[in-house]
């Protein structure tokens, strides 16, 4: 009876915990904690290359969908390292949620001082 | 004159206006370069800034200049400017009492695009270029009349030279005329009618009446030509008797056309100068009689305040009576004359400030009113 109860416990926590966590952080952060570049540094090299909000989410959901070693944002030597991935299963609206986390999550307005 | 001072002050507008813009463009041009390196020293800073970015967030600052970057959305990313009115189309502008300098980054460092660089504008150039404006526009207004001055006089001269010999020799016939008419009417008068043959006294009679025509016409050429540049002699007119005079003056040329005058005066008396006066009861009688009619009666009606001359004519239209004191206006031209005469009555009148009224009617005669 107690191990019922117990394994009920660890299955509510585990539910609760994976609730908790956002359409980005399940699907983005698992994969990238591994890569040697972080997510913000990622996020930097998007900037240096489409500067605004919509130019950025445009460009990360179209690589995130149909991924190419001709227009990522990575170096030539990140690319060799680690290769491109594979092609989000996420829906268009999941894809779009995560994105606009991952804006708000490292953009520079109001950062700077 | 006035014409040629105008476009002359147009000119050195237009060229004000063009030095301005001169001087302006070549300020931006200078200060375009200063900001170029302002821009480039800046973008060197973003750069270092985005590589440490968010370890490091103080935007880079410089005392010579302030900055602001904007995103390729012309979104403010951050600004230190003191005015945020941006043109984003321009390189270089004046956005209130600074200049700004627009530099698109090729490499969106932190997303930026737009980098913008403000710097408080150098009024020196300005208080400058004013200046030379002024001393150049009064320098330039002074050639431009002594140089048109100098075009008119030349241009001028010949006209000048005839209008001047014209005069000279109008003044001088009508000063020459004086005494060989002064000599046939001075015979006229002296010659004895009473042994005279009847057909001799009516030649006699028509050369007076001719010499009488032709003095008169000297009298309004002289008024015009010489009386005129002299002092008015003001004094007290008779008029009744001056009336009476100038009637019996008249006579002769009144009974080729066996006219009647009807007088009916009383004792008036006016300060005025009596050659003027005369002149303009000569024109009035004269035209009286030179429009009358065969038979006709000429009244003259003399009050206080107010003298009526009326004829029994041939009359005058209604709509052409605006413009009969108009010089060298003639409305019949089978009478001779230079229509000369109402013109110098009016402008007599005028001078004394005296009204005068004309009542016509087509075939029956006509009516000055004069009024003071």
């Amino acid at each position: 009876m107690r191990l019922i109860q117990k394994l009920l416990f660890i299955v509510v926590l585990f539910t609760a915990i994976l609730s908790a966590q956002n359409v980005y952080e399940r699907n983005c952060v698992p994969c990238h904690k591994d890569l040697s570049t972080s997510l913000q540094q990622m996020f930097k090299k998007y900037l240096l290359v489409y500067s605004g909000e919509q130019n950025v989410k445009a460009g990360i959901i179209h690589y995130l969908q149909y991924p190419n070693r001709s227009i990522s944002v990575m170096s030539k030597l990140f690319i060799e390292s680690f290769g491109i991935k594979k092609k989000t299963t996420l829906s268009p609206e999941e894809l779009n949620r995560a994105v606009d986390i991952y804006w708000e999550k490292f953009k520079v307005f109001n950062k700077l001082k | 004159m006035a014409l040629y001072t105008s476009l002359v002050i147009l000119l050195i507008t237009l060229l004000s206006i063009f030095y301005y813009q001169s001087q302006e463009k070549l300020m931006f041009s200078n200060q375009r370069a200063e900001l170029s390196k302002y821009a480039y020293i800046q973008t060197k800073r973003l750069k270092v800034l985005h590589y440490f970015f968010p370890e490091r967030t103080t935007y880079p600052r410089d005392p010579r200049f302030k900055s602001a970057i904007y995103d390729i959305e012309y979104k403010k990313i951050f600004s230190l400017l003191e005015n945020e009115n941006i043109h984003f189309n321009e390189e270089i502008y004046r956005a209130g009492n600074y200049i700004h300098f627009v530099k698109l980054l090729d490499t969106y460092y932190l997303g930026t695009k737009y980098l913008i660089i403000e710097v408080p504008e150098d009024m020196a150039w300005k208080k400058e270029a004013w200046k030379q404006i002024a001393i150049g526009s009064v320098l330039a207004f002074i050639l431009f009349m002594v140089f048109g001055l100098i075009l008119a006089r030349l241009f001028l001269k010949p006209m000048r030279d005839s209008i001047v010999l014209l005069d000279r020799f109008i003044k001088d016939t009508t000063h020459e005329l004086n005494t060989p008419l002064s000599a046939i009417l001075t015979n006229i008068e002296m010659m004895d009618t009473d042994v005279m043959a009847e057909k001799n006294k009516k030649k006699l009679n028509r050369i007076n009446i001719a010499a009488k025509t032709v003095s008169q016409l000297y009298k309004d050429l002289t008024y015009l030509t010489l009386k005129q540049e002299q002092k008015d002699h003001k004094e007290e007119i008779e008029l009744q008797g001056l009336i009476r005079d100038r009637i019996e003056y008249f006579t002769a040329l009144a009974n080729t056309k066996q006219l009647y005058f009807e007088l009916d005066t009383e004792n008036v008396i006016i300060h005025a100068d009596k050659q003027k006066i005369t002149r303009v009861i000569d024109n009035l009688l004269s035209n009286a009689i030179k429009y009358n009619k065969r038979g006709g009666t000429i009244s003259i009606k003399l009050r206080i305040g107010s003298l009526e001359v009326s004829d029994t004519g041939v009359g005058i239209d209604e709509e052409k009576i605006p413009f009969i004191f108009d010089r060298y206006m003639r409305f019949n031209q089978s009478e001779g004359g230079f229509g000369v005469g109402l013109s110098i009555v009016k402008k007599i009148l005028d001078e004394y400030h005296i009204k005068i009224e004309v009542y016509s009617t087509i075939n029956k005669g006509t009516k000055m009113v004069l009024t003071w």
